[in-house]
């Protein structure tokens, strides 16, 4: 009896840390956790497109900025001494970099804090949104019912019997991964109410079901954002904002601007006649959501 | 958008903007902000809406003698600052009374 008394109390101390033990300490950690750079090897396009993404690079912002500055240094978030930073003072983490809150420990939200207030775009510039949160840890939606993704799972479209990696050597299919639903997870409906102060982060997703589906619209936000390029969905996931040549095309294909004048002399009264120019504009626009938003 | 009205030689004799965004407050005070970590909720929507087509009328009084302008019209997506613009479209068209 008593033996087992002190199995059990052994487990119960060990079992927190081994959870502990599983997530990341520091940036360097985290980012190595989450690293894709061997996708590359067999997914070159693909990645490069990644590369080029602004889920490359989900805490710069736009323009190599570091979105997060703001965060830590003056608002209602930021922590009052940047070693007391805990994951509480990142909200922007559910969508901006999900893996930090399943996977890192508050000693990262120190380092990433000092990090952000140092302007060391270098190391806060490994945090990514890597193949790994997308094609793992975002894969999958209905947890109740399909249980959580699979540790040494690739998620896709569909169901590939192996996959040549050490790791990942599996393909499963992830239903949701071409719906609208997989972006809504981040790209948001509203306020965020969870947090200790409410966030209004993106809203596209909310905007695309109440005011696209409701008009009509069924087209999903992979079918535009992510079109086939060469037979594979393009990873780009476009725009690309830093890419204004890029972004100015897109936007002049999705948004029309249509102006019509009139010269003429308007008469107020008898013999009172006012020289004027009407201008009357009319913009719309084929986006499956409100512009902008995010 | 910004909509401008010059005379042949180039003196602007109007000048006016329409800004089309989702626009918020701390919910605390009145004043409008910029940044999520500072916005709890949307207090007003002028964004381009789908399906929805954003419709303006500008009435330019013209200066006495001038009888001729340029109207441009120069829709611009604007990034974090005023400053930071990708062009979508510019319209310049000539209007005149003279007949």
């Amino acid at each position: 009896m008593r033996a087992v008394v002190v199995i059990l109390a052994v487990l119960l101390i060990a079992l927190p840390l081994a959870v502990n033990a599983e997530k990341a300490k520091s940036i360097d950690e985290l980012a190595k956790m989450y690293d894709s750079s061997r996708c590359k090897a067999c997914h070159a396009e693909i990645y490069a497109q990644w590369e080029k993404s602004h889920h490359a690079r989900p805490l710069m912002g736009v323009a190599g900025g570091l979105m997060l500055v703001p965060v830590v240094k003056g608002s209602p978030f930021a922590p009052k001494d940047p070693k007391q930073a805990t994951m509480k003072n990142f909200p922007c983490f559910k969508c901006h970099l999900p893996q930090a809150l399943t996977s890192a420990e508050d000693s990262f939200a120190v380092e990433l804090t000092e990090a952000l207030l140092a302007g060391d775009k270098g190391k806060v510039g490994k945090l990514q949104i890597t193949c790994l949160v997308c094609h793992n840890e975002k894969a999958i939606i209905h947890r109740m019912q399909l249980g959580k993704p699979e540790k040494d799972v690739i998620y896709s479209t569909k169901d590939i019997p192996s996959h040549p990696d050490k790791v990942f050597t599996k393909v499963k299919k992830s239903t949701v991964m071409d719906q609208s639903i997989f972006c809504g997870q981040c790209h948001g409906t509203g306020p965020n109410f969870e947090f200790e102060n409410p966030v209004q982060c993106a809203t596209l997703y909310g905007s695309y079901q109440h005011n696209y589906l409701s008009h009509g619209g069924f087209q999903s936000c992979q079918e535009c954002h992510m079109p086939k390029v060469k037979g594979k969905a393009d990873h780009l996931i476009a725009p690309n904002w830093d890419d204004k040549a890029h972004s100015s095309e897109l936007l002049k294909k999705a948004v029309t601007l249509d102006v019509q004048t009139l010269g003429y002399s308007w008469l107020r009264k008898a013999k009172d006649l006012h020289p004027m120019v009407v201008v009357n504009t009319k913009i719309s626009h084929t986006g499956g959501h409100r512009i902008p938003d995010g | 958008m910004e909509v401008t009205a010059k005379t042949p030689d180039g003196k602007e004799i109007f000048k006016d903007e329409r800004h089309y965004h989702t626009q918020a407050t701390t919910c605390l005070d009145s004043k409008m902000v910029y940044g999520a970590q500072n916005k709890a909720s949307y207090v007003r929507d002028t964004a381009l809406q789908p399906y929805a087509s954003k419709d303006e009328t500008f009435q330019i009084k013209l200066p006495e003698g001038v009888t001729t302008v340029d109207v441009t019209v120069d829709l611009n997506y604007e990034l974090q600052v005023p400053e930071n613009k990708v062009p979508i479209h510019k319209v310049t068209k000539r209007v005149t009374l003279e007949r």
